[in-house]
């Protein structure tokens, strides 16, 4: 008879395996958290969407999901503005090996944070205002069009 | 040798009521296209990353644009395309001034592949996101075009509109002239609290769903077969 049960039990489990859907990544809170950031703009809804960040990364090891595209650069960028720049530059890397695809990307952002490490006495905006001040080639594209 | 014969009639007869039936049903169905036969081109380039531009926003309500910018994201990569963190390329491109959907309507799509090294580009078209009153009722309308293009060949590589209506009226909230009251009251809240969020990440779904797959999709490049249901007039 417990045999009988175990056997029902393995072929139900068999079953359920098979039949559930295969996840590819875990979001989490991602979209909501940005939402509010957007709608409800503060230092805590900012704080919110970072840890809804750092969450994804959390349940994706935990889980043996890929990390979704974007999380890791996502993050890293929320550090450089924030002035961690090993921190944002160690958070592109990753990006990068993940997704080869953002290579081009993700070295650009690793070179702002790095310069963004130089004392610019000239400026005493934030790091992300000092990643305007990179050779960015499409700075080009409107003013091109503007001439025409 | 009679007995064959008698079958085969019948089998005959069968074949053509189910033939006709068939054909009766699918009539009154909505159209059903395959992805290979309505985006040849997507098959062809295999683009494996997708920059989404900042929306352009033909609705009256102002917000919609930034709310709806931050449900793209996460549906997109579920198709398996490797999608540039929003936050960051539209950071990039508002410091090159580029925020405005005239503006990124100039720019040749061969830019976006030398900076970002994007494949491709999602734009997207907020047709409407807003709510329309009646006497009794409200309906919430949440419209969207998409136009995936290739940075590599400036064409259209794929191209849906998801929409979602939503009806806000509450419920019925009993008859009589109380019961209207009620009914204009419950209206009236609902509006107030609705939230176009929600319905704008199912009218992404909606859309996304005719998308093929992509690089890091299971199924990518064995989709061709899939089908979906055709949109003949797309509202250009």
């Amino acid at each position: 008879m417990n045999h009988l049960k175990l056997a029902a039990l393995v072929v139900l489990a068999v079953v359920l395996v098979g039949c559930a859907p295969q996840r590819m990544y875990y979001w989490g809170d991602y979209s909501d958290t940005l939402y509010q950031s957007k709608k409800h703009p503060s230092d805590q809804s900012t704080l919110n969407h970072q840890q809804a960040l750092e969450k994804i990364l959390e349940e994706s090891r935990k889980n043996n999901l890929r990390v979704p595209p974007g999380v890791y650069a996502e993050l890293g960028y929320i550090y450089f503005r924030q002035n961690k720049k090993d921190l944002a530059i160690h958070n592109f890397k990753m990006e990068k090996a993940l997704y080869p695809e953002s290579a081009l990307l993700m070295n650009r952002l690793e070179n702002a944070a790095k310069l963004a490490d130089k004392p610019k006495p000239s400026e005493g905006g934030s790091s992300a205002d000092r990643l305007k001040t990179l050779d960015v080639s499409p700075k080009k594209v409107p003013t091109e069009k503007a001439d025409k | 040798m009679n007995r064959t014969r008698t079958s085969f009639t019948k089998d005959f007869v069968l074949l053509s009521i189910v033939a006709l039936l068939c054909l009766s049903m699918s009539a009154c169905a909505p159209k059903m296209v395959t992805k290979g036969d309505k985006y040849p081109l997507l098959y062809e380039e295999r683009p494996v990353s997708i920059l989404i531009l900042p929306p352009m926003n033909e609705s009256t309500a102002a917000e919609a644009k930034d709310y709806y910018a931050t449900t793209i994201q996460e549906p997109l990569s579920f198709s398996g395309y490797y999608v540039f963190p929003y936050e960051i390329t539209t950071d990039i491109l508002k410091m090159e001034g580029i925020y405005d959907a005239e503006l990124m309507k100039n720019i040749p799509l061969q830019k976006f592949r030398e900076y970002f090294g994007a494949d491709a580009v999602l734009f997207t078209t907020i047709r409407k996101w807003d709510l329309s009153y009646m006497i009794l009722a409200a309906t919430l309308t949440v419209s969207i075009d998409c136009e995936l293009k290739s940075t590599k060949s400036n064409t259209t590589l794929w191209q849906y509109n998801g929409t979602v209506v939503v009806d806000l009226s509450g419920g019925n909230a009993g008859g009589g002239i109380a019961g209207l009251i009620v009914k204009v009251i419950v209206t009236a809240i609902s509006s107030a609290m609705a939230d176009y969020v929600p319905h704008a990440r199912t009218a992404n779904y909606s859309a996304i769903n005719s998308l093929p797959y992509g690089k890091y999709h299971p199924m990518y490049g064995k989709d061709q077969g899939q089908q979906f249901i055709e949109q003949t007039h797309p509202q250009k």
